[in-house]
């Protein structure tokens, strides 16, 4: 049998470790300033987000469901979803970070990027609310 | 365990507890971090691996998983329940060999880091996006954390109820 301490100090050792990943992975700045959306993995569309000069939203609709975007000069965040956790909805405005936008749900993914990815297409402003 | 009435009461004992428990924690709002989450049924989990078993302790999971999709109507989430509560069940099958009473608490840790990354694991087939790993240090300090709290509810727990239990299968 290992002693109690022993397994406290895994279990800290552990912690600390992911402490220190979680760190480096949100410090780190995004490689861009491009928003590019996935959904299924697939590229759907993206927004350059340097050049957004006005503040504008369009609504992305499948099968599942649909997530109301919001894009403001720099940032990017889902202001409004129908599915049922709404976790990206309170994931908030994203701009410079690594992580992405999730929506798992709807299977949408954005991630702000340096180049818009292959295959996505520029959101128009016509589809604006 | 032999007593097949006795047994099967027992396990709808926990499994009742454990769906309890779970329908109270969908009312704490979830955050913004996908897969985040106290995960309070894990409790009944641990207390049950080492008050019945590891397979008893497994049935009653597998129906509360079952059950608990059924009572949210998410049937997405239930994928993301089973293949988190699989990989927590496996972790415990030696773990609860090698741990003493006072360290039931290593065992709910490291299910829920378990737990977690079977979840983020489904989350990478289902989105097929590699980028959902930057949530994986967050889910495992995420998981540390409330492995310990579940943890040690369960450990008191055991040691409140294992009198009860050894007189039931007496």
């Amino acid at each position: 049998m290992m002693k109690t301490k022993t397994w406290a100090a895994l279990v800290g050792g552990f912690l600390l470790l992911s402490v220190i990943a979680a760190l480096i992975v949100y410090l780190r700045p995004a490689p861009g300033t491009v928003a590019n959306i996935y959904r299924d993995g697939e590229p759907l569309c993206s927004v350059d987000l340097s050049l957004v000069t006005e503040p504008y939203e369009f609504t992305l609709t499948d099968g599942r469901g649909s997530n109301v975007i919001r894009a403001e000069p720099g940032r990017i965040a889902v202001v409004d979803a129908d599915c049922p956790d709404r976790i990206c909805v309170k994931s908030g405005w994203h701009s410079d970070s690594a992580a992405p936008i999730v929506c798992l749900p709807h299977r949408l993914v954005i991630r702000i990027e340096k180049n818009a990815a292959a295959g996505s297409e520029a959101v128009p402003d016509a589809v604006s609310q | 365990m032999k007593n097949g009435t006795k047994r099967l009461t027992t396990d709808a004992l926990f499994t009742a507890a454990a769906l309890g428990i779970f329908v109270i924690e969908l009312q704490i709002p979830s955050i913004g971090i996908p897969g985040v989450k106290l995960g309070l049924a894990n409790i009944v989990t641990v207390a049950a691996a080492f008050l019945i078993g590891p397979w008893d302790a497994g049935a009653v999971l597998l129906c509360r998983i079952l059950l608990a999709g059924m009572f949210s109507g998410q049937v997405m989430a239930l994928w993301y329940s089973l293949a988190g509560g699989a990989l927590c069940w496996l972790t415990m099958l030696p773990m609860r060999k090698i741990l003493t009473a006072k360290q039931i608490w290593v065992m709910s840790v490291i299910g829920a880091v378990a737990h977690n990354i079977g979840q983020i694991a489904v989350a990478l087939i289902v989105t097929r996006t590699a980028a959902i790993l930057y949530y994986l240090p967050v889910l495992m300090i995420s998981g540390v954390l409330a492995g310990l709290f579940t943890g040690f509810a369960a450990q008191f727990s055991v040691g409140r109820l294992e009198p009860v239990v050894r007189k039931i299968f007496r």
